[in-house]
């Protein structure tokens, strides 16, 4: 089942073109790992995914209903009440956490369950008590984000996101603000949640993470999708050009 | 001086005192919200909102309160059209010219704090599907009052010792009464006393701050 539908979209900042010709799906499921150099419109893109950051062009369907249309050229947005569905099916974890630090962990994670999607507190609770039990932080509930690791507090974040059971879960470069022990702990709760097929796309640097735990990936350059396929077709036989220098790059570097 | 002299003067202080600090919680009840208001307004995307806001904190900054004093008592009774002028209360004039000049001191303060917070608090808050007030209310607020609280106490303290300017309206606060006894006694001691209870009111104001930020310390 397609659970996220992305054609021909377009994206500019004061004129300069960052994303063109961007068309993809995302099917239930599907761990997809988004790679490239930086600047290369890979966060910019999963913001656009997410409604942080409004299209010039293209279209964006989620399960079905039209998030955003372009039928003569410009964007068109779905009404309010539509957006408002659709954001409560995407999630998403980004590179500086962005925790609450005026509340708890526990109320980190409670706090969007009880007041957007009106769950009962002592039900979002048992659910945030489960989360941090899986993420192995159960101890941390009435710890304040300042107290928490960068590794703590991106499981934490994640923890969050999780909590409003979406439906896709965007990663950007979820490991990128961590030293490399802290990334391994995140990254095992990212490879949890691919064996539990939660559907995922994640920008990141970790080569060896998106050869491993991607069902596919994609590799963009310069604001467009050169190149996509499984591990196995990027990592061993990429057939792009440009795809070969940004891998050898990776591999002479690490 | 006799006891019973000065035990009248600090009756007469107190009295006066009341009426000082009377001043100060209504100039607060209504310049708090205000100046929130007024913030909000500042950093409206439209110029029409923006502008006349940005002329209302500079006339509030950029002339005395000592003058807006004069001119909200006196401009409703002369300039406004015939049939409209009204003779407003000493006091009520006094508290509509604090709390429109406090309110666009806490409007900058407000904002400060606003600006301050990083852009991904409200990102996160749009994901998770916060709307824009309850992201406002629950996530950015809570923050922005913890980092405002040592300038807006600044201003607190201010407000304290800037009562003492309703007596160009002839109102009896704290300062007028005791420059009043001062003159009457041929001593500068009523006013020196004034001074004590000008201190202890700001010592009470600093003393809740104090607390207010120590019980905000449980985050960082």
């Amino acid at each position: 089942m397609q659970i996220l539908h992305v054609e021909n979209l377009r994206k500019s900042f004061d004129g300069k073109t960052i994303l063109s010709n961007v068309s993809l799906e995302i099917s239930k499921g599907e761990v997809i790992a988004v790679i490239g150099p930086s600047g290369s419109g890979k966060s910019t893109l999963l913001r656009c995914l997410t409604l942080l950051e409004k299209i010039d062009q293209g279209k964006i369907t989620v399960e079905g209903d039209v998030m955003v249309d372009s039928p003569h050229g410009h964007p068109r947005y779905a009404p309010e009440e539509t957006l408002r569905k659709i954001r409560l099916k995407l999630g998403m974890v980004f590179q500086n956490f962005n925790l609450f630090p005026h509340f708890s962990v526990l109320q980190n994670i409670t706090e969007a369950p009880v007041h957007v999607a009106g769950v009962p507190y002592e039900v979002a609770k048992a659910n945030a008590l489960e989360l941090l039990e899986k993420i192995g932080l159960a101890d941390k509930a009435d710890a304040y984000p300042y107290q928490l690791s960068g590794g703590q507090s991106q499981r934490v974040a994640i923890a969050r996101a999780l909590a409003m059971k979406p439906d896709v879960l965007f990663f950007d470069e979820p490991t990128s603000a961590l030293d490399p022990e802290l990334t391994g702990e995140v990254l095992k709760v990212i490879r949890a949640l691919a064996a539990e097929h939660m559907t995922m796309m994640v920008v990141t640097h970790e080569m060896a993470f998106a050869r491993d735990v991607a069902d596919r990936v994609i590799f963009m350059d310069n604001g467009q999708i050169i190149e996509t396929g499984t591990p196995e077709q990027i990592f061993l036989n990429p057939t792009n050009e440009r795809t070969k220098t940004f891998l050898q790059r990776f591999s002479e570097n690490g | 001086m006799e006891w019973t002299n000065f035990i009248r003067l600090l009756n007469l202080l107190f009295n006066g005192a009341l009426t000082s600090i009377q001043l100060f919680f209504y100039t607060l009840l209504f310049s708090l919200p205000l100046g929130l208001a007024v913030a909000l307004g500042r950093m409206s995307k439209r110029p029409y909102i923006r502008g006349p806001i940005k002329f209302y904190i500079l006339i509030m900054r950029g002339t005395p309160l000592l003058l807006q004093i004069i001119f909200v008592y006196f401009a409703p009774s002369f300039m406004l059209p015939e049939g409209f002028r009204i003779n407003l209360d000493r006091f009520v004039a006094a508290v509509i010219a604090f709390s429109l000049n406090y309110a666009a001191y806490f409007a900058e303060i407000y904002r400060g704090g606003i600006e301050s917070i990083p852009q991904g608090q409200y990102e996160a808050a749009a994901v998770l599907g916060f709307t824009k007030s309850q992201t406002f209310f629950r996530i950015i607020l809570p923050q922005v009052i913890k980092r405002i609280l040592p300038p807006i106490s600044n201003e607190v303290i201010t407000l304290v010792k800037d009562t003492a300017l309703i007596q160009i309206l002839g109102i009896s606060e704290l300062f007028r009464v005791a420059k009043n006894e001062s003159s009457r006694l041929f001593s500068t001691l009523p006013l020196f006393v004034a001074g004590l209870f000008y201190l202890a009111m700001n010592w009470v104001v600093t003393r809740l701050f104090h607390l207010a930020e120590k019980k905000l310390s449980y985050y960082k």
